[in-house]
């Protein structure tokens, strides 16, 4: 009686073994079949939304289905659906001459027309597009023949083109897909005039993207992208190991974080890469509070942060240091400004200067009131925990008490609408936004930046200054305007450069072609083959 | 009392503690921190100007009354409108709807998983009490339980899936999809019900009707049966009450395999404040563990009369 149960059971493991195993073979010969045409790409985030006119959906995403009349290179802005454009001589009025033969991929032509309908579009929806400035000063726009498009704006607005190339909202969905003849509450379909036509999508899980086969300009080189949906880095990299997916891609350790990042690159096993950087990681101090009040302390801070301490040891050296807010390569930002080099000698004595002595619990205090600040941080961020540990060691060096608070993100905004913090991570947009967006953003209450910058005596002239410099024409004049601009800022040292971000790949062995965009946001799918 | 009376009073008494679950589930959401209006329009990367706060306020209905906004919602919920996601605008109904289903697969695969291993380990243990067996059974499913359930998956993952490539990584594509996930979820509750059948397996071995059957000479097979039997019932009802548990407890496993369910929709729903989301799902779950404590009452009342007559004393 045992025997047989004994066999019974050994037959059953048999049978399962089999079953496992013959799954498993199944799964090896359909990768061994043939060349690849389909590139898989994790990511922890759906691409939820992407109708090309809001801000619901995942950039890259946006960006490979819809396209705008310019974009923006490393050389400047280039032609794209527009071949060339005119501008008057007063900088108000923008005349594209469009690209012919253009047609959505559901088959509606891409004209003048089309152009006018979806600029409307977004117009009628200013509200959600405060954050950006040309939204305001366009005046009217018309369409001249069924190739030429006109823009007419209220003042001649200098980051017009630069505006138009970004990834949302100036670009262009179908006709057909607009409901009562507007985007702003949902479209009846996703159909753009880019290389890539979005198949399928289920919600949370994958997005299937092929390629557009009508496509106007060079044709993607695979056939397909599935953007698969991995809410679990460690999972993300289980599936590269495992061949299920071809590329990790991401910037500020959303996709990958730094250590995984540079463990992967000393393994060896896979390809990785690094871009140029492409946007400023600082920390703000707030000239708004008692004790960062002072521009000596501020500067003292500076000093006493060890920079390269943090891109060594917390960032694996994969960011570079920034000595300024701005890298010199980002336009109109190659100005000669001091470089604030780690020296806590020199912050001791700023602060020393300052009338902060330090007493024998270690400490500092002027009257009585101890040297201390609260850095906050968004608590989903691990690696901003980490930097800001750093710091506390360093600031701890030179007598001042650091806390360090992770708040839940909505928290931290809100932290950064009242002021309330002395010192608070701040990031900026990167190309193309940077400088223009970035700075034009200080003018926003609800940004940190502004209720830091409060504390300044020329605040006042500041915003005023970046409200005439994004309508100044001359070039000349403009530079000079960045200059006093950002020269003012470095002076109060409201800002404690730290590094300069870049995006980071991973990706098989087998995926060639993976180049990086002027965004951090977007991702050159179309060049990349197998 | 009938059967009968029973359960519909039974069913009754649930009405006010929907009605609770309701109240308290709505009034969590508007205790959060942060203005709700405002959470909208960040989570959909916009700046939050005057303008626009005071528009999107009066899309939500924020500029009325507190009881106001729950009547108006819990009407909507009655009628299964749980109203739409902030992030996209689709509604929460249609997508509680769609991420349901995969997670009571996930959940029911779970628990029969859970049957299937911990009422053997419960009998091996039991009838072979401190012999090597059940040493070896007990330490296995003690350290089994220790581990963390992200860990365990994840060295799963790696040697069922990466290292000899024998089941998928991710996602429901297949059915072979659901093997890891089910016994990650598992692997917490396996020993927990082992110990608990092991248990009352033990106290029915030791039970007056068990020395007189063996007296009376009958099978042991038969003996078996019959401790076996009298000892499931407890187990039965913990097993029944942890339904809901490991449907709401699925946060972590769906994450990790990228499990199309509810689980996941509730985090992705915290992560971007889609405060709809979340009510509907805090609402869900206290729906579910009322209903299956009413549920397992029932069944208890069912199989032993004396449980119906309990409320009258």
């Amino acid at each position: 009686m045992r025997r047989r149960n004994g066999l019974w059971a050994l037959a059953v493991m048999v049978m399962l073994l089999a079953t496992l195993a013959g799954c498993g073979n199944d799964e090896e010969s359909r990768s061994a079949a043939g060349g690849r045409s389909e590139l898989v790409y994790a990511s922890t985030k759906d691409i939820r939304d992407i109708n090309p006119h809001l801000y619901g959906g995942e950039m890259a995403a946006q960006g490979m289905v819809f396209e705008p009349l310019v974009i923006n290179t490393d050389t400047g802005v280039s032609p794209w659906l527009a071949e060339s454009w005119d501008i008057s001589d007063d900088g108000r009025v923008y005349t594209f001459h469009l690209r012919k033969g253009v047609r959505f991929s559901d088959g509606e032509p891409f004209n003048a027309e089309a152009v006018k309908m979806n600029m409307d579009a977004i117009m009628a929806n200013r509200i959600r597009h405060a954050w950006l400035d040309m939204i305001n000063e366009i005046e009217r726009n018309e369409v001249v023949d069924e190739h030429t498009y006109r823009l007419i704006l209220k003042r001649p607005y200098y980051p017009t083109l630069i505006e138009l190339g970004l990834l949302r909202p100036f670009r262009f969905i179908s006709p057909r897909c607009f409901v009562d003849g507007q985007t702003r509450n949902g479209v009846s379909g996703l159909v753009g005039t880019g290389p890539w036509i979005l198949a399928e999508h289920k919600d949370n899980q994958y997005a299937l993207f092929t390629a557009n086969p009508d496509y106007w300009g060079e044709k993607p080189r695979v056939h397909a992208v599935r953007w698969k949906v991995m809410p679990d880095h460690q999972s993300i990299i289980l599936a590269l190991q495992k061949g299920e997916i071809d590329l990790i891609f991401g910037a500020d350790g959303d996709m990958l974080n730094l250590d995984t990042f540079a463990a992967l690159k000393r393994e060896g096993t896979f390809q990785t890469a690094i871009s140029r950087p492409v946007a400023s990681r600082a920390i703000l101090l707030n000239a708004h509070q008692p004790f960062t009040r002072e521009r000596e302390v501020r500067l003292a801070l500076q000093y006493a942060v060890n920079k390269r301490g943090i891109a060594e040891g917390v960032l694996n050296d994969s960011e570079t240091v920034a000595d300024t807010l701005m890298a010199s390569s980002v336009q109109y930002c190659d100005i000669p400004l001091e470089k604030r080099s780690y020296d806590p000698a020199r912050a001791a004595a700023l602060l020393d200067a300052a009338g902060w002595k330090r007493e024998r619990d270690g400490w500092r205090y002027k009257n009585g009131e101890k040297a201390a600040v609260r850095l906050y941080y968004n608590a989903n961020n691990a690696q901003e925990r980490t930097i800001s540990e750093y710091i506390q060691a360093d600031l701890k060096k030179i007598g001042v008490e650091m806390r360090i608070i992770g708040e839940e993100k909505q928290t931290f905004l809100d932290r950064q609408k009242t002021g309330d913090f002395e010192l608070q991570y701040s990031l900026s947009w990167g190309t193309p936004y940077d400088p223009q967006s970035y700075l034009s953003s200080w003018r926003i209450p609800a940004h940190g930046d502004y209720q830091a910058q409060t504390g300044m005596e020329r605040k006042a002239w500041l915003d005023e200054e970046i409200t005439r410099l994004m309508t100044e024409p001359d070039e000349a004049r403009r530079r000079a305007m960045y200059r006093d601009i950002l020269t003012y800022v470095h002076d109060e040292g409201v800002y404690i450069p730290l590094t300069y971000s870049r995006t980071k790949a991973v990706y098989a062995r087998r995926l060639k072609g993976v180049e990086f965009g002027l965004s951090q946001y977007e991702i050159p799918f179309e060049k990349m083959h197998f | 009392m009938g059967m009968l009376t029973y359960v519909l009073s039974r069913l009754a008494g649930l009405i006010p503690v929907l009605l609770a679950v309701s109240f308290v589930s709505f009034l969590l959401i508007q205790l959060s921190p942060g203005d709700p209006a405002e959470v909208v329009i960040r989570v959909n990367a916009l700046t939050p100007t005057p303008e626009l706060l005071a528009e999107t306020r009066t899309q939500l209905g924020l500029d009325k009354p507190f009881l106001a906004r729950y009547l108006h919602w819990l009407t909507h919920a009655l009628q299964g409108d749980l109203g739409t996601r902030h992030i996209d605008g689709k509604p929460v109904a249609e997508e509680m709807a769609r991420a349901l289903p995969p997670t009571l697969l996930l959940a029911g695969t779970a628990a029969v998983v859970i049957l299937l291993c911990s009422i053997p380990a419960a009998l091996i243990s039991a009838f072979f009490e401190g012999s090597l067996p059940d040493v070896v059974l007990r330490t296995l499913l003690f350290v089994s339980t220790s581990f963390p359930t992200f860990w365990a998956g994840l060295l799963l993952l790696w040697l069922f899936s990466v290292h000899w490539d024998l089941l998928p990584l991710s996602g429901l594509e297949e059915p072979r999809s659901l093997i890891l996930p089910s016994i990650t979820l598992a692997l917490p509750y396996i020993s927990t019900y082992t110990r608990l059948l092991r248990g009352s397996l033990l106290e029915a071995k030791q039970q007056n009707f068990v020395l007189y059957e063996k007296t009376c000479g009958l099978r042991v097979t038969t003996i078996l049966r019959h401790i076996f039997r009298n000892s499931l019932q407890t187990s039965l009802t913990g097993l029944g009450m942890s339904l809901p548990r490991l449907i709401a407890g699925t946060f972590v496993v769906e994450c990790l395999f990228a499990w199309p369910g509810l689980g996941r929709l509730c985090v992705s729903a915290i992560f971007n404040r889609d405060l709809p989301v979340i009510q509907a799902y805090i609402l869900l779950m206290g729906i579910l563990f009322a209903l299956f404590k009413a549920f397992m009452e029932i069944c208890a009342a069912l199989a032993d009369p004396r449980m119906r007559d309990r409320g009258k004393k």
